[in-house]
């Protein structure tokens, strides 16, 4: 047996993080860099979920595959997936803020890329 | 039932209940939604006020459990004391706030909702006992704020919330993750429960998801230099939003930065680091601002700076006792005067900096702008004040120097920009490009001021304020501030009965040296302050700052303590230097007065702070008993001083200030105002005699003030403006009382004390006499003037009188003075500043020579046959200093015993005096010797220069004296030629370019600050994981 | 150079994350918090499903907060984005081209598809008690189902006062059911104010399945809302 199954999937979790980031930082067009924050948010829910793993164990909802006698052995830990449920929306609502500001950043200046938006420095 | 009502639950309550029914109660009526709105903030802060009060009259903490199950199953929060203060003064300022941006809110209901969800989510973050809770607080607040920015209109204004968004997307996605993982190694989110199992945030896994949570909060506090996006919503953003985001959010993540803390224990180090960076730096790249609320952004993102950095330093020298005072103080300072500046910057609505002179046109909001300011620059009466005190002291305890370094350089830093800003706001004359301001939207700025100062009072008692009389200079000032619809005179008299009153009481708890320094200066200032009188016009502003600024001189001679001292040496400076701004002409330069007044302070307070660790109190008596641990405050209260005096190099500040000054202001600065510092460098030496090591320091500062004297009586007979030479030469003259006192000696304090009050007076008459002569002339060129001995010949002898009396001739005070320096110097043997001051006496003789003939003597300009004598207001001030040398001169014996016994017991133990009356000091020192050796070499040289002149000047010129100083000023000028200006001017170029290279990191491309924030992390990540995992191996 | 100093950035995290998974090592056993979750949920809330008792009772807080966000940003995106229409001078007609018709395919898939993704949204909201599912995750699902609504009908018209109503009230009720647990049970959002009931019948574990049921309306009401707002 190679790699454990959350190693896994906690690899790609930060792989997916990693192309997300890159995303952000290279593309110019507001609306890929948006697509990047996506990215890397879902990638950042992987790696919760991943976390939450425990060898051998199944989703925690006793019934009767699981009766409540075996949930402490055989269910996976509940509470990295009760809080990824919660950042998921949150990462939702994120990304919809950003693309109306996308959407208000293009009427203003008629373009998307980010390049155009950097009047005020220094 | 009402017990129930004000739980603080009830905040989340009120705040979600509220901004879910906004949409109904919208659709019931247009009105409704406002009235929810209100009543919900208005119920959040007083539910927060109440909870606060309870817990202040000692009730345990609030625990709040949520579906009635104990942590770490259910999430908890807490409202202890720390959390009660943060959020009531977060709620305070969120009402005022919603005060003044209300024009802009009502539009529409969703800016309403958003607004009380992200007042809760702030309040969430505060109380909170749950990490992943914290997360979800921390997005509450920011989409609060994404929401908010939706209020500004412009293509920049969302710009900056885009790049705003990008930032701090980032820095929460790593708390989440942070949080997740350190769920994975510590098997609890609940955040008492992580810290009792810190031992197992170890390991890369650990480690990596500390620096994650850590680097969250730390970029969310935007620091140098991730922080261009913070700039640009700051600039961009509606005053209202950008106070909110200052303030408010901030305020959040600190708190949560402050509970976490204990998790990161052992990165105090590098949190505080990277704040001080922040701190300082951002206050550098403030100086080069031009956008009002971009430098307010600076300032505001360096004042968080400050807050964190004191916190993880006390933290690390396990000072918990003091973060209330210190963190607490800065906090409310920063909330409240920070959120006062954004609102006052909304209800001006000016962008640029230069075209804030439109507040010349309300005294009102003058007055709070003056406050604001003052609050933010840690001054007092204000709360940061006192928790810069208190930080500083307890820094000093650890030897902390460098940190003490960074947190007073910042200061001043901060201090440059913001009353440069003020510069700009009082230049009057321009014109005004907006419409007329309304004191309604004054109102919350003006509430800000009012908090501030009862938080001054509080924290005023926590660092150790136990009598009210330090009060009274401001208490006065804010009496006569009520009678200022009076006319000027009326008010003048009301001043001059309320400090003679109020001075005279004061002074009753003086003795010693200081008993005489009271007297001097009280019944000095009183007579110079009574020729305001010669003013019809109301000078507003001008009486009450002169209440103050007198009272204050009483009060620092009284003070016991050293933090008495300092708040009275600090409410001189801000009332001297409010004076000066008063007058047009001064405007240009009283940037630098502040500047090196307040550079002055701070070595001064340094130097104070670690006396106070070495006597282990910050009582002034116990200096007699510092020993030589206290040498180091020594050398540090005398360079203070000595800056305050302007000794030669850091003198560029004080001619400048004093010939522009108000006529009769300048008499009083020079004649009074200065002494101040004297007295400190009093306390200076005296420190020094009980430690050992400042004897051989002494005669570095004799030199000094030798130097200072020669070099200003040189630069004296340079000047062509009348008050500028008499500014040259109130330098001059104190260089010989400096000189005294670092004589260390019975007879060294004795002449000092003497100089003193013939300095007084003598600069008193004359600065008065040249305001004479430019009231009834206009004139303040030497050369313009000429003959008006005959158009005024009462100012004209009482002037003669004086300069005879400063020269050193005999038979006046002066005469008196000079010999007994002179033969201090002897009896200590110091030969070199001996013949520095015969010299001195020499120029001087020369310069003095030049204003008497210049001014009275000579030809009468045919345009001034009209003008007429002083008024007398004006001569009956210099009449009564003419008394004082008189007494002083014929009746030294009046004045000498007091002083003699004032000053006995001081160098009964130290030094070796034999209890000699100065009758018999006289006797014993032949007079004749020094002095006349003295005036008889100056009088030589004068000769010898008249003759090098009549054989150098070309036959074909007439002479005559004014020929025979112009022949020799171009003679002196490239000696002169003023290498501390240039200097001074290269450092302020340097800070001006360090600050232009700084800010360059800004470039305005969202994904370069989106870089930045990350290679911040990178940063945060090697000094937290990478580095201590390498050298392990 | 930008893309260059990107390459470090990203370089650099890879490193740092290669660190974490080589660090990283699976759990053999739930932690002992988990652990009590798995056996007091069942046992005490009577929720079959363990991660919904957790979201609705015990960190009901952030549920509430999530739903808050939420609600934040259906106000907020509405907002932002009317005042940029209002900015938008270009008349819509002129220079986009005229919107191409929903594809066949599309339009009878949503005839057929559209019943059952709603009944299922509705399936998934009230049995998260029992199964996998829960308030968010049907909230979603009917909201898929609103996407697809608009795709093949791009001329319906979403009533918005509705949805705004039906949010706010939810949230409304949810605050209000919190309260009540503060009344009436342990503390706030305390779902005992219900008989516990039967374990693993459909009305059982107390308030868990009310509240889910509310979160599932606010939840699907916001997103069609959101997505709404950005088709107009």
């Amino acid at each position: 047996m190679g790699l454990p199954i959350s190693h896994l999937l906690l690899v790609t979790g930060l792989v997916l993080m990693l192309i997300g980031m890159w995303g952000v930082l290279v593309h110019r067009n507001i609306l890929r860099i948006i697509i990047g924050f996506s990215l890397f948010g879902t990638g950042t829910h992987i790696v919760i979920v991943a976390t939450g793993y425990v060898t051998g164990g199944t989703a925690p909802i006793i019934d009767a595959a699981l009766p409540a006698g075996a949930a402490g052995a055989r269910a996976v830990d509940p509470i990295p997936s009760a809080l990824v449920v919660t950042a998921i929306v949150i990462g939702f609502s994120v990304t919809a803020v950003m693309l109306s500001y996308a959407i208000r950043l293009y009427a203003a200046r008629k373009t998307l890329s980010i390049d155009a938006f950097t009047e005020q420095k220094w | 039932m009402v017990e129930g009502l004000l739980q603080p639950l009830n905040i989340f309550l009120l705040g979600l209940g509220g901004g879910f029914l906004i949409p109904l109660l919208h659709r019931l009526s247009k009105r409704l939604p406002a009235t929810a709105f209100w009543v919900s903030l208005a119920g959040m802060t007083l539910v927060s006020g109440v909870c606060l009060w309870r817990l202040l009259g000692g009730a345990d903490a609030f625990e709040i459990r949520t579906a009635g199950t104990a942590p770490p199953l259910a999430i908890s929060l807490r409202l202890g004391l720390a959390e009660g203060f943060f959020a009531f003064c977060v709620n305070l300022a969120a009402l005022l706030g919603a005060w003044q941006l209300w024009p802009r809110l009502r539009d529409s209901y969703t800016f309403l909702l958003l607004f009380l969800i992200l007042v809760m989510g702030i309040n969430g973050m505060i109380m909170t006992r749950d990490l992943f809770n914290l997360f979800v607080f921390l997005e509450i607040v920011s989409i609060g704020t994404y929401g908010l920015f939706g209020l500004g209109q412009t293509p920049a204004a969302v710009a900056g919330a885009f790049k705003y968004i990008m930032a701090t997307v980032l820095a929460s996605s790593f708390f989440l993750l942070g949080a997740a993982l350190l769920y994975h190694v510590t098997g609890t989110l609940s955040i008492d429960e992580m810290v009792m199992r810190r031992d197992l945030i170890a390991g890369p896994v650990g480690l990596t998801a500390l620096v994650l949570v850590l680097s969250c909060l730390i970029v969310e506090l935007k620091p140098f230099p991730a922080n261009g996006w913070g700039l640009d919503v700051y600039e961009t953003a509606p005053a209202g939003v950008a106070a909110l985001v200052s303030v408010g959010v901030s305020a959040g993540v600190f708190f949560a930065l402050f509970k976490l803390m204990p998790l990161f224990a052992a990165h105090l180090t590098l949190i505080a680091f990277s704040a001080a960076v922040t701190f300082l730096l951002s206050n550098l790249v403030g100086l080069r601002q031009t956008n009002v609320q971009r430098m307010l952004g600076c300032s505001s993102i360096a004042q968080m700076a400050l807050l964190v950095l004191a916190l993880a330093l006390l933290l690390r020298q396990g000072a918990d006792d003091a973060l209330a005072l210190v963190v607490g103080g800065l906090f409310f300072s920063h909330l409240f005067a920070k959120a006062g500046l954004f609102w006052l910057a909304g209800a001006v609505r000016r962008e640029r900096i230069r075209d804030w002179n439109v507040l010349a046109a309300g005294p009102s909001f003058l007055l709070v702008f003056c406050c604001l300011l003052v609050a933010i620059a840690g001054l007092p009466p204000f709360p940061g004040f006192w928790a810069k005190w208190e930080l500083v002291l307890r820094l000093a305890r650890e030897g902390g120097y460098a940190w003490i370094a960074v947190v007073l350089m910042g200061s001043l830093l901060e201090a440059a920009y913001l009353f440069r800003w003020f510069g700009r706001a009082i230049k009057a004359g321009r014109r005004d490009t907006g419409g007329p301001l309304s004191h309604g939207r004054l109102f919350p700025a003006a509430a800000c001021v009012a908090l501030l100062v009862m938080g001054g009072g509080v924290a005023a008692s926590a660092a150790g304020i136990t009598s009210l009389w330090v009060y009274t200079p401001l208490a006065a000032g804010g009496l006569l501030v009520a009678a200022e619809g009076l006319p000027g005179r009326a008010k003048c008299g009301l001043m001059l009965l309320a400090v003679a009153v109020l001075g005279v009481w004061m002074a009753q708890g003086t003795g010693g040296i200081n008993g005489l320094f009271a007297t001097l200066l009280l019944s000095g200032g009183l007579v110079i302050a009574a020729a305001g009188l010669y003013r019809r016009d109301a000078r507003p502003g001008y009486y009450p700052l002169m209440a103050v600024l007198l009272l204050s001189i009483v009060a620092l001679l009284r003070a016991s303590t050293s933090l008495e001292f300092f708040f009275a040496w600090e409410l001189v400076t801000l009332a001297s230097f409010f004076m000066l701004a008063l007058a047009p002409a001064a405007r240009g330069v009283v940037l630098q007065y502040l500047l090196f007044s307040l550079a002055s302070a701070f070595v001064l307070l340094v130097g104070l702070a670690v006396a106070a660790s070495a006597t282990g109190t910050t009582s002034l008596s116990s200096f007699l008993a510092a020993g030589p641990v206290a040498a180091p405050a020594f050398v540090l209260i005398a360079l203070g001083c000595m800056v305050k005096i302007g000794v030669i190099g850091v003198h560029v500040w004080l001619p400048a200030a004093y010939a522009r000054a108000d006529d009769d202001f300048s008499a009083m600065l020079s004649a009074v105002v200065g002494k101040v510092a004297v007295f400190g460098l009093f306390m200076a030496a005296y420190l020094a005699t009980r430690a050992e090591a400042g004897l051989e320091l002494a005669r570095i500062v004799g030199w000094i003030g030798m130097l200072t004297t020669v070099v200003a009586a040189l630069l004296a007979l340079q000047q062509a403006d009348m008050k500028r030479m008499l500014a040259y030469s109130s330098l001059s003259q104190t260089g010989y009382i400096v000189t005294a006192v670092a004589l260390i000696s019975h007879l060294g304090w004795v002449t000092a004390l003497y100089l003193v009050a013939n300095h007084l007076m003598v600069k008193g008459i004359l600065f008065l006499a040249a305001a004479a002569v430019i009231e009834r002339t206009g004139l303040r060129r030497l050369e313009a003037c000429g003959g008006l001995a005959r158009r005024m010949p009462l100012t004209f002898s009482v002037a003669v009188i004086a300069l005879v009396s400063m020269s050193g001739l005999p038979p006046l005070a002066g005469f008196g003075g000079k010999w007994l320096l002179l033969s201090a110097m002897m009896e200590r043997g110091w030969y070199g500043p001996l013949a520095l001051g015969i010299l001195a006496t020499l120029v001087g003789l020369l310069y003095m020579v030049r204003f008497g003939h210049a001014v009275f003597l000579g030809p009468l300009k045919p345009e001034r046959g009209a003008v007429r004598e002083a008024p007398a207001a004006l001569l009956v001030p210099q009449f009564v200093l003419v008394a004082g040398i008189l007494l002083l001169s014929f009746f030294t014996k009046l004045f000498m015993d007091p002083v003699s016994a004032a000053i006995d017991p001081q160098f009964a133990s130290t030094l070796v005096w034999q209890g000699m009356s100065l009758e018999l000091i006289y006797a014993y020192w032949n007079p004749a010797r020094a002095m006349a050796g003295a005036v008889g070499l100056a009088l030589v040289g004068a000769v010898v220069l008249w003759l090098s002149y009549r054989i150098g000047r070309r036959p074909s010129q007439s002479g005559g004296l004014a020929r025979f100083f112009r022949y020799y000023r171009p003679l002196l000028a490239p000696v002169l030629a003023s290498h501390a200006e240039r200097f001074w001017d290269a450092v302020s170029v340097v800070f001006g370019a360090a600050a232009g290279a700084a800010r360059r990191v800004y470039g305005g491309n969202g994904q370069t600050y989106a870089i930045q924030v990350l290679a911040y992390v990178l940063v945060l990540y090697f000094f937290v994981v990478a580095y201590p995992l390498l050298q392990s191996r | 150079m930008k893309r260059i100093r990107a390459a470090i950035v990203v370089l650099l995290f890879g490193a740092a994350f290669a660190g974490l998974a080589v660090g990283y090592s699976e759990r053999t056993v739930p932690s002992a918090l988990a652990m009590r979750y798995l056996q007091e949920v069942p046992a005490e809330l009577g929720a079959a499903n363990v991660v919904t008792g957790i979201l609705i009772t015990y960190r009901g807080f952030d549920t509430l907060g999530e739903v808050a966000v939420l609600f934040m940003v259906a106000a907020s995106v509405g907002m932002l984005l009317s005042a940029g229409a209002g900015r938008r001078a270009v008349p819509a007609g002129a220079s986009a081209p005229p919107a191409r018709p929903p594809s066949e395919l599309v339009v009878n898939g949503a005839e057929v598809v559209l019943p059952v993704a709603f009944l299922f949204g509705a399936y998934v909201i009230v049995n998260g008690h029992l199964s996998a599912g829960g308030g968010f995750q049907g909230g979603a699902v009917v909201a898929s189902g609103v996407v697809l609504l608009v795709l093949a009908r791009p001329s319906v018209a979403l009533h918005h006062g509705f949805l705004s109503v039906t949010e706010s009230l939810a949230g409304v009720f949810y605050v209000a059911l919190g309260i009540l647990g503060l009344i009436f049970a342990g503390g706030f959002l305390d779902s005992h104010i219900l008989p516990r009931g039967e374990f693993g019948a459909f009305i059982s574990a107390g308030a868990i399945p009310l509240i889910s049921a509310l979160l599932g309306i606010k939840v699907a009401a916001e997103l069609s809302v959101i997505i709404d707002r950005f088709r107009s």
